[in-house]
């Protein structure tokens, strides 16, 4: 179970409303590469991981995803807080607000809605954590992304902080990753399926 | 920045160490170090929050000193504090 700690990870106070970059940060909150898949991806992999250091930290970084999904949305709630009707035609928001006016839905920056398509469970401990390993470093390339349309340090603060958790989140699964390897057939890492294949 | 905010500031680092080290240890849990420095600051955080509920009310739904109806009062984590409630 879980229970909600009434904070955020990161502190976020944005004083100028931007709906135009809340249209391109959506995509951290429901894109293919968001903070809603990572966290859905780890939680989802980590039943059959065999080994109690990949079940831990599994279950971990993606209770912190959670958190980071929670920053994400304050972010576009914040930028997109008082704004017009024609502020929001200006921005190009409101193919996004004719749906969900000002409300947080998980969708990319195209309006795409979110989709599990996004994530894999393959079930096999080394094709997972690669996976987990990509999945860190193309989030890592969208906040890369969006710090560049982004000039407002009150935004470019806490993007920079879930920037560098998603290095830190690398490095933990790189472990797990030779964690893993150290306890399987060193001359066939392919051998067998540790989550499957019973040895 | 006011002396409620640093000091809110203050127990967002000490936990946030302690979230570092919590999941540095799921992948070396053999690592007594880190294990005796989060405890220390685990140790850390519980002494500022007491120090931040004694001046400020109480910080957790969790809290001895705290009503259950404080847990509904806002601003919630999203929110500017300028949020209309009705």
């Amino acid at each position: 179970m879980w229970v909600y700690e009434k904070k955020l990870q990161y502190p976020i106070r944005i004083q100028t409303p931007n709906a135009a970059l809340a249209k391109i940060i959506c995509a951290q909150y429901g894109g293919p590469n968001g903070e809603l898949g990572a966290s859905l991806r780890y939680l989802s992999q980590r039943y059959t991981m065999p080994y109690p250091e990949l079940k831990a930290i599994l279950t971990d970084i993606a209770t912190e995803e959670l958190g980071h999904l929670e920053m994400v949305g304050t972010i576009v709630y914040q930028l997109t807080r008082n704004l017009t009707p024609q502020q929001i035609q200006e921005a190009g928001f409101d193919a996004y607000f004719v749906d969900h006016t000002s409300g947080i839905y998980p969708a990319d920056a195209n309006g795409m809605p979110f989709s599990a398509g996004a994530i894999a469970v393959a079930g096999d401990a080394i094709t997972d954590l690669h996976e987990d390993l990509a999945a860190e470093q193309k989030a890592r390339t969208v906040y890369d992304n969006i710090l560049r349309y982004c000039d407002d340090p009150d935004v470019r603060d806490p993007i920079r902080f879930l920037r560098a958790r998603e290095v830190v989140h690398y490095q933990r699964f790189g472990e797990a990753l030779r964690l893993t390897t150290d306890k399987l057939d060193s001359k066939n890492f392919y051998a067998f399926n540790p989550e499957f294949d019973k040895k | 920045m006011s002396d409620q905010e640093k000091l809110l500031r203050r127990i967002r680092a000490s936990q946030f160490a302690e979230w570092e080290l919590h999941i540095f240890l799921d992948t070396h849990p053999n690592d007594c170090d880190a294990a005796k420095k989060l405890a220390e600051y685990q140790e850390k955080t519980a002494a500022l929050v007491k120090e931040y509920e004694q001046q400020y009310g109480p910080l957790n739904e969790t809290s001895g000193n705290t009503s259950r109806w404080a847990w509904i009062t806002g601003p919630w984590p999203w929110e500017l504090g300028e949020e209309d409630d009705g």
